[in-house]
């Protein structure tokens, strides 16, 4: 910890190096002070298209790592007890492992925390709303619904931009995100770098991928590859709705021509053998008032489906055992109950739901495939990871676990107010917003000494 | 070329103008009627334009039209009490049952004032950056007392003001709701009143037209559009139940009367002590949930489809 006036001794101090080491700083960081709104560096996986960006939410790095810290702040709930990272943790692939979310006040949503995994490119947001078509849409839901409560924000948005006007970090990441806005902290720049932070959230590098982009011939196990090739026949149908680079149906993308909002029965249920669900989980029924659509929900993404148990929008099966023996059967019988029904007789089914039968090796064969689809690196990413708790090397702004002399300039830019602090969050150590003497002098050691081995600390340093 | 001028300082050569303008119009194939079917420049309505009349409108061209302003009144009411939040109010619906409000806020828009003959004359809303925008207006009855507290605002608001021709007035109507380009506009950037996130229904793309809540959760009324689709590029294109009431009230005088809206004759055909299975407790605007439509009914909405029915509303009275 520096005081307010050291820090503006350095800053004094500094000033006078200021031209020569704009000069250098100039020339080395071309770009990554400045990086082109425009042309953001998705750092896209083989295959992917662009996520689609709204044109009055154009995506930049400062968004990005404002809404990181936005994600992960307790700040974002009315009794400031939950954050999004709560029912979406990166562990589980951004989802929280419960058969339903719960929100901030105890109340049970009726529906299963989806996994974050590429949710940017989802054309529909949410397990069954045919008019969440875009991030900032959705979000303003786990924010200020209340039926059930989510976050509970609704009525305390003006408590909310108080709590995040109160920060030092965050008057100046608002700031340099949203510059020339008068203002800069409001529920809608929230919104706004909250999606941008989540648009980022792109899972494409599990084994599948490095198999089918020929970067590792290995990374299928034989099994595994048998098993794709069942995921990928008419006898299993399962490729329709969970196909192409996102395992679902669900997807836009930027250039994407056609407004395309798929929703599929896959029968759960049939609680009246007229094809009913659960009063409280009617599919996009509930928002279309449409019989045909009763119990109609978005195929989710199939990535990282070994991480987010349980399935299906209601949590309603345990296991992806379970789910295959769902799909076996052709819809789900359940015989006692309020919910007493044979699902495979739901009028509303899928087509491509008829039942198939399966050899004890060809399950498994087709679970190890359901299981290459797991990217280690997105659920460990550190620029996915809290910002708050996690450790950080001071100085380190890629977070590729060394200080190069190049993030040294950019931590003396950023305490110079030459670049914005998301050129380099994890130089501000102590979280006030600004880079100061002894935060520059720790990441200069870092640069000489090298970071710590460990990455799974909780504690910043 | 340099643009003509016309000698608009004296009225009579502009009579003659209006004479000319008034005959170009005719010419036309609306055949000199206005939107409402009215001859245009017959402001008495007896079929014939006269020269006093022309010389009116020539005189609103020179300097605009002399609206007066208006102010209409509400109050919160249940049934011959005052809302006040946490109050408890007894003989509620068809089993007198009790209940303690804890939220009473709504939109209305497309106000007009009606003469004694019909004809309508829209109040223009004062932009008032608060409670005012476009053509729309926010009562709200409640001021965030134990148990308001939890979404409500310590601001109230009971007046809607605004500017109207000058007439002879003995009536009001208006719908209850928001207009359909407001209401499935950004919220997140949405101007005052439609930045308060307690009326956000983004579940619908849309608002809470009205909201009533009581404490301990047992009974809510949030009315709000209902089936709404999207088109080309995620835009809201219509819905099948709009759910916007319409509200005519006559014995209506806005300079003295005061408008009641009042909970215990909303719920007055409605058995406050039993709900629905498996539905939202009170009347959440969904389609399969019977307990909306004795509700419905008495705010001049059709459950069924989602239509006006002014006939039927009783919640806005004059008093």
């Amino acid at each position: 910890m520096v005081s307010m006036r050291s820090a503006l001794m350095f800053r004094r101090r500094a000033r006078l190096r200021q031209t020569r080491l704009l000069a250098v700083s100039l020339l080395l960081l071309s770009g990554v002070a400045s990086v082109a709104r425009a042309d953001y560096p998705w750092n896209l996986p083989p295959g992917f298209p662009a996520p689609k960006v709204p044109d009055d939410n154009p995506i930049s790095r400062e968004k990005v790592e404002l809404g990181h810290f936005v994600f992960y702040d307790t700040r974002m709930s009315g009794n400031q007890t939950q954050s999004c990272a709560s029912c979406h943790q990166q562990a589980l692939a951004f989802s929280d492992g419960l058969p339903v979310g719960i929100g901030s006040t105890g109340q049970m949503h009726p529906r299963n925390s989806m996994s974050l995994t590429n949710a940017g490119y989802g054309a529909t947001l949410a397990w069954a709303n045919p008019l969440l078509t875009a991030l900032e849409k959705q979000v303003l839901l786990p924010m200020f619904g209340d039926a059930p409560v989510e976050l509970g924000l609704a009525g305390k948005e003006d408590e909310l931009v108080a709590r995040f006007t109160a920060d030092a970090r965050y008057q100046r990441m608002f700031a340099e995100a949203f510059p020339g806005q008068a203002d800069a902290i409001s529920v809608n720049t929230i919104v706004q770098a909250l999606t941008s932070f989540v648009r980022t959230l792109i899972s494409g590098n599990a084994p599948y991928d490095r198999y089918v982009n020929g970067l590792d011939d290995n990374a299928l196990s034989p099994s595994a590859q048998h098993g794709g090739q069942l995921f990928f026949t008419e006898r299993l149908e399962c490729f329709h709705c969970h196909g192409g680079f996102a395992f679902s149906d669900s997807v836009n993308f930027a250039g994407n021509q056609f407004d395309e909002t798929p929703f599929h029965n896959n029968g759960l249920y049939n609680i009246d053998g007229m094809g009913g669900y659960p009063p409280n989980n009617t599919g996009i029924f509930a928002i279309t008032n449409v019989p045909s659509d009763m119990g109609s929900f978005k195929a989710p993404t199939l990535r990282n489906i070994e991480l987010t148990a349980p399935y299906m929008h209601d949590g309603s099966i345990a296991t992806l055992d379970g789910v295959i023996d769902h799909y076996a059967a052709g819809g789900r019988t359940i015989t006692e109950g309020p919910y007493a029904g044979d699902g495979s007789k739901n009028p509303f089914k899928s087509g491509f739901i008829r039942g198939f039968q399966l050899t004890d090796q060809e399950r498994q064969d087709v679970l190890n495939f359901l299981k290459s689809l797991t990217d280690t690196d997105f659920v460990t990413n550190p620029h996915f990871s809290d910002p708050f708790t996690t450790v950080s090397c001071t100085g380190d702004c890629n977070l590729d676990g060394s200080v190069t002399v190049d993030e040294l300039i950019a931590s003396v830019n950023v305490a110079l107010d030459t670049a914005p602090l998301a050129a380099c969050v994890v130089a501000d150590v102590d979280g006030d917003g600004m880079v100061a003497v002894n935060e520059l002098i720790a990441a200069v050691g870092r640069a000489l000494n090298g970071c710590p081995a460990t990455t799974n600390t909780q504690n910043r340093e | 070329m340099q643009p003509r001028k016309y000698p608009l300082q004296t009225v009579i050569p502009a009579t003659l103008i209006a004479f000319a303008l008034c005959l170009s119009i005719r010419a036309h194939a609306t055949g000199g009627f206005d939107a409402n079917g009215q001859c245009v420049g017959d402001q008495n309505g007896d079929g014939e334009v006269t020269v006093d009349e022309l010389i009116i409108a020539v005189n609103n061209a020179l300097s605009g039209c002399q609206f007066t302003p208006v102010t209409l009144q509400f109050r919160g009411m249940v049934g011959d009490q005052p809302f006040v939040c946490g109050n408890i109010y007894h003989n509620i619906g068809t089993t007198n049952g009790d209940i303690v409000p804890s939220d009473f806020r709504l939109y209305i828009h497309n106000i007009r004032l009606v003469t004694a003959d019909g004809k309508e004359a829209p109040l223009k809303l004062d932009q008032d950056g608060i409670w005012q925008y476009s053509n729309l207006a926010m009562l709200d009855f409640e001021n965030k007392v134990q148990p308001c507290n939890a979404e409500g605002t310590t601001l109230t608001n009971t007046v809607v003001h605004g500017m109207a021709a000058p007439g002879t007035y003995t009536g009001v109507r208006f719908l209850l709701g928001v207009p359909f380009n407001l209401n499935h506009a950004n919220a997140a950037t949405a101007a005052s009143p439609l930045n308060l996130s307690a009326m956000f229904w983004s579940w619908q793309d849309g608002y809470k037209f009205l909201r009533i809540d009581t404490a301990f959760d047992n009974l809510r009324v949030h009315l709000g559009s209902i089936g709404c689709q999207t088109g080309p590029g995620g835009v809201t294109t219509g819905c099948s139940r709009p759910n916007v009431g319409e509200v005519n009230l006559d014995n209506f005088n806005p300079a003295t009367s005061v408008i009641d809206v009042d909970i215990a004759a909303l719920l007055s055909d409605s058995d406050i002590n039993s709900n629905q299975v498996n539905t939202a407790p009170g009347c959440q605007s969904e389609a399969n949930d019977l307990d909306c439509v004795p509700i419905f009914k008495n705010l001049g909405v059709n459950f069924d489809d989602g239509s006006p029915n002014p006939t039927s509303q009783k919640f806005f009275r004059v008093e």
